[in-house]
């Protein structure tokens, strides 16, 4: 992403990406619950109806393993180590009367495994419901729009073998992928670890630049394609709107592959600025289409919404775009932000006026 | 006294009392099988059970039921078959089960059904990262109802624009970040376009195959692109030209494609022909572009543009 500072105007060094907030959200909720568990926080006790739906998944599921590592099947259904042995004790003792062995579920823990044997009554999986067709359907036919995904391969005939699950409303719930170009290269190229040449386009600074990066992970989210990677030009992570590369060749200059994971996207490389706007009906768009970090409704139907903001360039485009229908509520240095961009728009339509006027009167 | 067992121990011995057993039972029969395990009093064992029974159904367990007649009329028996419940062998290869791993791993819901899906199916959620994702959100309160209603052809009602609509979805279709529901709006007589984050309230669904789609219906050519929305609206004026700067000029012609183009100037910028019917919709897309895109022609569409920065600049 862009960093270079802009040299005209009043405006303020600019950053390029609007804002997501749902990384950093993330961050601090795994950090605390990394202290005592491995999996994310999760509050309040299971309900009676939780605990038996994972079960009735877990115990066919282990059936057909017969022995797993209690930590590795924690791990898998997302329970702590506590609540699946508890779990797992719980089935240990149910049946049914007279409660003959052959009834029994047979499950014991032992040296850090999970052994059992699931009587006739829990053995076969439940069908799917619904919302989990719903989720295959939708998650195959996209992972089937990606680069390189096979039409006739494997995850076609899963989908074939499933069809006949399906209701018939399935067959018209679609998916579009956004286009771009690249991606297919940054994939290869995130997993190959070759350095990429990129000529990339910051719209904030109206300039193109060309830098080194190393792709980590490719990913699209709200109908855009984006790039983790380390930026060498910067010498930070940064993360890239595919869109924006305008040139990418590859370097033969080979990296070592690395992870990142999705809590640790580098969205920002410095903190962010909050900003509370009033929001009219008219300008409602502003509230569906970009996330907040809190959001008042008054009584009038307007919303107060205080979000982060990336840059001035990107408030000041925002403001223009909603016109009347939006205010900058605080802080107080935005509160002009909407005329200054109006009137820098304007300088160009008064200037190309009077050129077109100066030229006329040459002609005449 | 009844035996302590905690709700979930109660609910597995009652499941499996009841697809064990060869015939249908009485609630007085279970309560007998399952040795105290439901509470002493009548009233409060069968508030008891008739928990136990909805959450069991609500997991997908159909749990039957007969009325009784003769001597034991009024008597309800229950069981449950599991070949209603259970998940037929669909003889996935190893191979299949990997790619829909892959695929889960990949697309994210913000929803766990893609992992549940695939614990049923023998499978096993990734735990590693993948290099590559996908962000498919259905994290709307209202999702699982409409999807539940697009899949089994249920009529929809809801409140959308301050207006109560009845809707038969015919399709749904996820596009650059949002989900819409296409489908016969009783309102309009006529099929309509909804963004499923735009409806207010709640969504109430009728009973399933209420409806049947129109044959040859396209979800993706339902939903109108940024270009037909430009071309939406009832302006006198349908195409202006517009001059883009170099540097985003590039975006623009990939968008609007090559016919939109009128004339490459020699420092790069380009003049487009671009719809402008929609004035509203015209004015976000020209001014997502700022100082960098200015309308040339026609003159009206120019000065309407001119005089909304005017007002815009005078703080008014």
């Amino acid at each position: 992403m862009a960093t270079k500072k802009k040299a005209k105007s009043t405006r303020k060094p600019v950053k390029t990406r609007p804002v997501k907030t749902r990384p950093a959200k993330k961050r601090t909720a795994k950090k605390s619950a990394a202290k005592t568990t491995s999996r994310p926080a999760r509050r309040g006790p299971r309900s009676a109806a939780q605990r038996v739906s994972v079960l009735l998944v877990m115990l066919p599921w282990i059936m057909q393993r017969q022995r797993v590592k209690i930590s590795t099947m924690a791990r898998q259904f997302n329970l702590t180590e506590a609540e699946l042995i508890e779990d797992l004790q719980m089935a240990a003792v149910c049946g049914v009367p007279p409660y003959t062995p052959d009834a029994l579920i047979d499950v014991y823990m032992d040296n850090g495994m999970v052994i059992a044997e699931v009587p006739l009554v829990f053995s076969r999986p439940l069908k799917l419901s619904t919302a989990e067709l719903f989720a295959v359907s939708v998650m195959a036919q996209t992972a089937m729009q990606l680069p390189g995904a096979n039409k006739k391969g494997p995850l076609a005939s899963a989908l074939t073998k499933l069809a006949p699950l399906m209701p018939s409303g399935a067959e018209t719930i679609k998916v579009q992928l956004p286009k771009a170009r690249y991606v297919k290269e940054l994939l290869t190229a995130s997993s190959s670890g070759e350095r990429q040449e990129i000529e990339y386009f910051s719209p904030a600074t109206q300039k193109r630049t060309m830098r080194t990066i190393t792709a980590r992970k490719v990913f699209e989210d709200a109908g855009r394609w984006y790039v983790a990677a380390d930026d060498h030009l910067s010498g930070e992570d940064r993360v890239f709107r595919v869109d924006r590369i305008e040139q990418l060749s590859g370097t033969e200059i080979f990296d070592q592959l690395r992870e990142v994971r999705d809590d640790e996207l580098p969205w920002f490389s410095e903190s962010l600025q909050q900003v509370t706007l009033r929001v009219q009906k008219s300008a409602r768009w502003i509230v569906e289409s970009y996330p907040y970090v809190s959001r008042v409704d008054n009584a009038d139907g307007s919303v107060d919404l205080t979000m982060s903001v990336t840059s001035s360039h990107w408030l000041g485009r925002l403001l223009l775009r909603a016109g009347k229908g939006v205010k900058v509520l605080k802080p107080a240095q935005y509160k002009n932000l909407a005329t200054e961009t109006a009137r820098s728009v304007l300088s160009r339509y008064s200037a190309s006026n009077s050129a077109s006027n100066s030229t006329s009167n040459s002609a005449s | 006294m009844a035996v302590k067992v905690s709700q979930a121990e109660r609910m597995m011995n009652l499941l499996a009392l009841l697809v064990d057993r060869a015939k249908p039972l009485t609630l007085r029969q279970v309560r007998q099988e399952l040795g105290k395990q439901y509470p002493d009093s009548d009233e409060a064992a069968r508030a008891a059970f008739e928990r136990d029974k909805a959450a069991l159904r609500e997991m997908g367990i159909p749990i039957e039921t007969k009325t009784l007649g003769g001597d034991a009329a009024g008597e309800v028996t229950y069981w449950v078959n599991r070949s209603n419940y259970e998940l037929s062998d669909l003889r996935l290869t190893e191979e299949e089960r990997t790619a829909l791993q892959l695929a889960v791993a990949t697309v994210h819901l913000g929803a766990q059904h893609g992992e549940e899906a695939l614990w049923k199916l023998g499978g096993e959620r990734i735990l590693r990262k993948a290099s590559m994702s996908v962000n498919i959100g259905l994290v709307d309160q209202n999702m699982s109802m409409i999807t539940d209603a697009v899949m089994k052809r249920r009529t929809l009602n809801f409140e959308y624009k301050g207006e109560q609509r009845q809707v038969d979805p015919y399709g749904m279709l996820s596009r650059s970040g949002f989900w819409y529901i296409i489908g016969f709006d009783h309102l309009r007589r006529d099929q309509r376009v909804f963004r499923v984050d735009r409806i207010e309230g709640e969504v109430i669904a009728g009973e399933a195959r209420a409806f049947k789609t129109p044959e040859n219906f396209d979800v993706a050519g339902a939903v109108p692109t940024e270009k037909q929305m430009l071309a939406a609206g009832d302006g006198e004026v349908t195409t202006a030209v517009v001059l883009v700067d170099a540097a985003l000029a590039a975006g623009v012609r990939r968008e609007f494609g090559e016919s939109s183009v009128i004339k490459d100037r020699d420092d790069g910028s380009v003049e487009f022909s671009i719809p402008c019917a929609n004035l509203d919709a015209f004015r976000l897309w020209l001014f997502a572009m700022v100082e960098s895109a200015e309308v040339l022609e026609p003159q009206t569409v120019r000065e309407q543009i001119v005089q909304w920065l005017e007002e815009l600049s005078a703080g008014k």
